[in-house]
């Protein structure tokens, strides 16, 4: 259950208002991520032979499949050229390759 | 006129000159000197005098010893108060303790003597180009008027502690808006060798200058300040270890695959970015926030524009106020007391706490700096992280002010002297307009966006996904917010039937959902527990919390973790570092599982069926795009 953990780090502590102050530690800065890995399943991933840069990169490349290819994030780029590096005779295509990001 | 008188005037002629010839073909002697009242002393406390002010000859830089061209008078009080060990005298004498000569502790003697010798120094007055140049500007311009060069220059009194540069370095950096007026208090007291130092800016370079003078260590526990004196004294300094390549900090984003301690290197630093958080219409970020962005390349990659994508290096440096309570306070934000600390976060972590949880997009704008200027940033973060613990002030001490202090000081850069700005857009227009920021980067929103210039809000992706998938799917409801509002039970059928492209859609709206979910449940409890008269069960996770707040501050105070040594911690500490930190680590990783156990059942029944419903379609939408794309 990653998810309560998260809930509960930012349970309590979170400030007036809303969650949004962010000058302020004990609010989102460092629970903030957690919570936001929880949804994504990051936390838990374990997927054998994928660096953090792939799994990061796993929301930037559902905006790219979701938008077909309109929203083209920095962590997707950083991703598809690590991919490329490693693979140099990589044919796929970018949309392939964040189809296959994504599924991860 | 006689010829004896001839003579004589001849021969008066002749003297004169042969002097003006002795006088240009002496060599400049060393010419400090000391003249010590033996007096009274016996043959082994003359001898000990003797000894010390030999070996003050030798340490003291030649560059000194020829500027303060005089004899001192050194004597053996025994009327010094107690704890003062020795004394500068307004007429340049100078008294030491007579109980350092009676215990012949010679290292103390001398330490001691180098540091009023240096307050000798000091009072030298300001270097007299910059005191006549500057001071004549003053008088004719006003400090309105006044060229940056001359800022803080005109109405010096000191050789060294009035120094602007000294100032920054030494931590009483300029106040905003006040035209060069420094801070009254330094608040670099953590990992202090002296606190003495932090008595005044004379006392900082008298203690500063000991150390310089006589701790091989000094070069790299205060590297910034070692290279500033060197400076001074026309590139002299004593023989120093050598350096290590790196410093430590502590990672203040948690989490069991977050190593505690990271490493800096300031040769892996290919730029530094102006992060600037925007905006939103919480009081508490009305103004952005502006945070540094340290472009690290991956080990072995050489510093070039592909560093920009080894975004899992990137470091982001961040001032914030640390809150200790679960309710933070306008009211103290405003008077200051809040601690102001330097945090070091991963640039993916500050990313999605903002475009994902507060839904607000970031600007990355490249700085223009030297190598030298990028290598000062790093050094002068590393040293507010190992030394600052300063307040928090909403107005007059808030993000955008430490950051451009630290700007100011790691680069030293004559762009940034008379630069004032309270906010943060602010100061990015401010380094737009001199040329030290350059915001063309962003012209193209797109391209932006690909090489990590902008990070969007996930707030403008869910609206324009939303608006596809309403086209396509024709989802029940007329905005992003109206389907996040409905239960996970009302979502979960057009999952079924999504095609790939559709799943990666709905899968980024369900995030939405979750999280939105997340945020209320938190909030509600929250309010819950500071109403009061709550449950044991709430009892004990607020207490959790707040215990938990007061452990995770060593992460932004690290100087916590060594009580032993001064300044950026050297290799032989590092183990020590390394043990300390897992520990607290271990036990911060602890206290979050207990929460984990004490928290579900304080959730309402409604709550965490939203919760666990939109974790079961998150669930549903990766089992759907995973067998999709492997049927493709």
């Amino acid at each position: 259950m990653k998810i309560l953990s998260a809930l509960a780090t930012a349970g309590l502590l979170v400030v007036a208002g809303n969650a949004a102050a962010s000058s302020f530690i004990g609010t989102t800065d460092t629970i903030g991520s957690s919570l936001a890995n929880s949804v994504e399943g990051t936390s838990d991933a374990s997927t054998g032979g994928n660096n953090k840069v792939v799994l990061q990169a796993r929301d930037d490349a559902a905006s790219f499949v979701a938008s077909n290819g309109a929203i083209r994030g920095v962590q997707l780029e950083a991703a598809l050229q690590h991919l490329r590096a490693q693979q140099p005779g990589l044919e796929a295509s970018d949309m392939q390759l964040a189809e296959d990001i994504l599924a991860q | 006129m006689s010829s004896s008188r001839r003579r004589a005037v001849y021969l008066v002629r002749m003297t004169l000159r042969l002097l003006l010839l002795l006088l240009l073909a002496t060599p400049a002697p060393a010419a400090l000197r000391f003249v010590a009242e033996l007096d009274g002393l016996d043959a082994a406390e003359r001898a000990f005098t003797r000894e010390l002010t030999r070996a003050a000859q030798v340490s003291l830089p030649p560059q000194l010893k020829a500027q303060l061209d005089v004899a001192v008078s050194l004597t053996w009080s025994a009327g010094l108060p107690a704890g003062v060990s020795g004394r500068a005298t307004a007429g340049g004498r100078l008294q030491l303790d007579r109980r350092l000569l009676q215990q012949r502790d010679q290292a103390l003697a001398l330490r001691t003597l180098l540091h009023e010798v240096m307050h000798l120094y000091d009072r030298l007055g300001p270097p007299a180009r910059l005191r006549w140049y500057c001071g004549a500007r003053l008088q004719t311009q006003g400090a309105v008027g006044l060229p940056a060069g001359c800022r803080g220059q005109g109405e010096r009194r000191f050789r060294l502690s009035d120094d602007p540069r000294l100032l920054d370095l030494a931590g009483w950096p300029q106040r905003v808006a006040s035209r060069g007026e420094r801070e009254a208090a330094n608040d670099q007291v953590l990992r202090s060798p002296d606190r003495y130092e932090l008595d005044s800016p004379a006392e900082f370079v008298a203690v500063n200058t000991e150390y310089f003078l006589l701790d091989p260590d000094y070069a790299c526990r205060r590297p910034a300040l070692h290279a500033y004196f060197s400076r001074h004294f026309d590139g002299w300094s004593p023989p120093a270890a050598p350096c290590d390549d790196k410093y430590p900090y502590l990672n203040a984003a948690t989490g069991p695959d977050q190593p505690v301690v990271g490493w800096l290197d300031p040769q892996r630093i290919y730029a530094v970015h102006y992060l600037l958080a925007e905006p939103n219409d919480d009081w508490a970020s009305r103004w952005g926030h502006s945070m540094l962005r340290l472009v690290v390349c991956a080990p072995g990659r050489p510093r070039g524009p592909d560093c920009l994508l080894d975004l899992d290096q990137h470091l982001v440096l961040s001032f914030r106020a640390f809150v200790e309570d679960v309710q933070l306070s306008h009211w103290d934000g405003l008077v200051g007391n809040y601690p102001s600390r330097l945090f070091m976060l991963p640039l993916a972590q500050v990313v999605d706490e903002y475009t994902k949880l507060e839904l607000r997009a970031l600007r990355s704008v490249p700085l223009q700096l030297s190598r030298e200027q990028i290598a000062g940033v790093a050094q002068q973060a590393a040293r507010l992280h190992w030394s600052y613990d300063g307040r928090y002030y909403f107005v007059g001490n808030n993000c955008a002010v430490e950051t451009l202090k630290l700007l100011r000081t790691g680069t030293d850069s004559p762009t940034l002297i008379d630069l004032d700005s309270q906010t943060p857009i602010g100061l990015l227009q401010l380094l737009q307009a001199r040329g030290m920021a350059d915001a063309r980067v962003l012209d193209d929103p797109q391209e932006a966006l690909r090489l990590g210039y902008r990070f969007d809000s996930y707030a403008e992706r869910y609206q324009q996904v939303f608006a596809t998938l309403q086209t396509r799917l024709g989802l029940p409801a007329d905005g992003v917010e109206q389907w996040l509002d409905l239960s996970p039970a009302e979502r979960r059928p057009w999952i079924a039937t999504a095609d790939l492209r559709a799943s990666a859609g709905l899968l980024l709206l369900e995030q939405a959902a979750v999280r939105r979910e997340l945020l209320v449940a938190q909030q509600s409890l929250k309010l819950r527990y500071l109403g009061g008269g709550a449950e044991a069960a709430m009892r004990e996770a607020g207490d959790l919390v707040g215990r938990l707040l007061l452990v995770r501050g060593f992460l932004s105070r690290p100087a916590d973790l060594l009580p032993e040594g001064y300044g950026l911690p050297q290799a032989r500490e590092w183990q020590m570092l390394e043990a300390r930190s897992r520990q607290r680590g271990e036990a911060l990783l602890q206290m979050e599982a207990r929460l984990d156990e004490v928290l579900p059942a304080l959730l309402s029944d409604a709550q965490q069926a939203r919760l666990q419903g939109g974790q079961a379609n998150l669930q549903q939408l990766r089992e759907r795009i995973k067998a999709l794309r492997s049927e493709s």
